[in-house]
């Protein structure tokens, strides 16, 4: 079990999101940094998938009520585990009573904290993830508050040894804030001067938050307005009327009426999404083809990850 | 039945969207409405969510199975094949919800329509409306189209919080709020039916295609 002892402004669980309810308008949601999410499941023996804690906006602190194995993943934090300092993305040992206490987010937005076995919430649309704006999942559909008691699902097998850590060539590159995209849907309705505005320098405006980030910068020209709603998805970068993109991010509804004149790679999205307010994003062009294989080699990293994370155990 | 180009264009690496017109028209929609209930039937390899909209139909897919080259031809191929099996084959499902006619933009909507409060009603619950597509919220299905009479912008001042169960109108279209969101569409009266329910086996009460009626009761 875990005690929210102090809860932190923004506290949810979230895993993979929902991936067979867009048709009645549920969006996927699940972790802004599906890195993240992965590593983190990796480096404590977990399916890939499972249920982590999301966390937001400042500092606190957690209770382990029962000897795990933990891993802190996304935004970098100053955090201390029994009062000793706690490594990111490395495999560490709580023992019963451990305290894991985070003084604040140094750098990156959304940090993770992924324990062995999973968070056991109910399951609700295929997903474990709280989806707030619909008041369902995670934990009462609810940011978690002081007192909240979580339980961890059983983990499966001793998992991966204390002080593994992820080696950095298999990170995103968070650091430099270049984020690839695809051509969307609409691309070919925005003129030339449109894109080369697009990869001009835009800043995470601090209107940003779990369902879309504003980017601040040069406004697109663009005569387009509204068309009729046709299906976004989380990276889907929408142009408005007054030319000012708007990333789509987890939470974003499934349907909407402004163009989209391309799309965040899934290998590059965990990036975008750990920007903060006023941080600078440059947009690259690749094709589809490129994207894809970019984030089958995202796939293939967290698989090498896994990989030398159980084999740590072996060794050990 | 003219059919029209389909068009296929990726939305990022996990979707596709195939575009069957340009105009928006109920025999357009209809002909949408089939081919994702086609889709969806279909059991395509690494094929996760069906999504309808006005113009296109949009498939998530999972890229770490399939690469968009290999699944576009796939499922521009079903998309054709939808439209020649479209019209036999699909039942439509009917709903009824009641309605109270108690909104608090009832008496506006009157006044701006010039029509009486008893002949909004009327002419709300006169008709049957088609779910169109499902989005903004879990649950919230844009049903046309409207008696021409009703149609009013939306309101210039959203509302902050719109209660769920509220029964509403903008533009040609009427909806109910499966759950408390800001809105700004004339809110003309109530239902205890419960639009979206996410444990419920069939989550939404609405699916596209789907006809629904209003009917008065206080």
């Amino acid at each position: 079990m875990i005690v929210v002892d102090r809860a932190p402004p923004y506290l949810t669980v979230q895993d993979d999101g929902r991936r067979r309810s867009r048709s009645v308008g549920v969006p996927r949601g699940g972790t802004m940094d599906s890195f993240a999410l992965a590593a983190g499941n990796a480096l404590v023996g977990n399916p890939l998938n499972a249920a982590v804690l999301e966390w937001g906006l400042g500092g606190g602190s957690l209770r382990f009520d029962s000897e795990c194995t933990i891993a802190l993943a996304g935004a970098r934090a100053s955090a201390t585990l029994a009062g000793t300092t706690a490594a990111p993305l490395t495999t560490l040992h709580a023992a019963k009573g451990d305290e894991l206490m985070v003084e604040h987010l140094d750098s990156g937005r959304f940090f993770y904290i992924a324990v062995s076995g999973g968070i056991d919430v109910p399951i609700v649309l295929h997903s474990r993830s709280t989806y707030l704006p619909g008041r369902f999942g995670g934990l009462e559909g609810r940011l978690l508050r002081h007192g909240d008691i979580l339980r961890l699902r059983e983990a499966d097998g001793k998992g991966p040894s204390p002080g593994f850590h992820v080696p950095p060539e298999l990170m995103p590159a968070y650091a430099a804030g270049v984020v690839h995209i695809s051509p969307g849907p609409q691309a070919d309705l925005f003129a030339d001067d449109a894109w080369r505005t697009l990869m001009e320098e835009f800043r995470v405006s601090a209107a940003s938050d779990r369902t879309g980030y504003r980017l601040d910068g040069p406004a697109l020209s663009t005569s387009i307005g509204t068309l009729p709603s046709d299906a976004g998805c989380p990276g889907a970068i929408q142009i408005p009327g007054d030319g000012r993109p708007i990333a789509l991010m987890a939470d974003a509804p499934t349907v909407g009426g402004y163009p989209k004149i391309a799309v965040v790679s899934d290998a590059d999205l965990p990036i975008l999404a750990q920007r903060e307010p006023g941080a600078s994003v440059r947009f690259e062009l690749t094709s589809i083809e490129q994207s894809q294989r970019a984030s089958r080699k995202r796939a293939s990293d967290i698989h090498t990850i896994r990989h030398l994370a159980e084999s740590s155990r072996r060794r050990a | 039945m003219t059919v029209s180009l389909i068009e296929a264009y990726p939305l990022g690496d996990s979707a596709i969207t195939v575009r069957f017109g340009t105009q928006r028209s109920a025999e357009l929609l209809a002909r949408i409405h089939a081919a994702a209930a086609f889709l969806a039937g279909a059991s395509i390899e690494a094929v996760e969510d069906v999504v309808p909209t006005y113009l296109s139909v949009t498939v998530f897919y999972d890229s770490l199975r399939r690469s968009y080259a290999d699944i576009s031809a796939e499922i521009v191929a079903a998309c054709s094949n939808a439209d020649s099996v479209a019209e036999t084959t699909r039942a439509v499902r009917k709903h009824v919800i009641p309605v109270r006619y108690d909104g608090v933009d009832l008496h506006a909507v009157a006044e701006l329509t010039k029509l009486s409060v008893e002949d909004v009603i009327s002419r709300h619950t006169g008709r049957g409306y088609r779910v169109d597509i499902l989005g903004f919220v879990p649950g919230f299905a844009y049903l046309s189209e409207l008696d021409e009479a009703l149609v009013l912008p939306r309101r210039a001042e959203p509302r902050p919080r719109v209660s769920a169960g509220s029964v509403a109108i903008a533009g040609v279209q009427t909806a109910v709020y499966p759950l408390a969101t800001p809105g700004g569409w004339h809110i003309i009266g109530t239902t205890d039916t419960v639009m979206f329910d996410p444990n419920r086996p069939q989550p939404s009460l609405l699916r596209a295609g789907d006809t629904v009626r209003f009917e008065r009761v206080t």
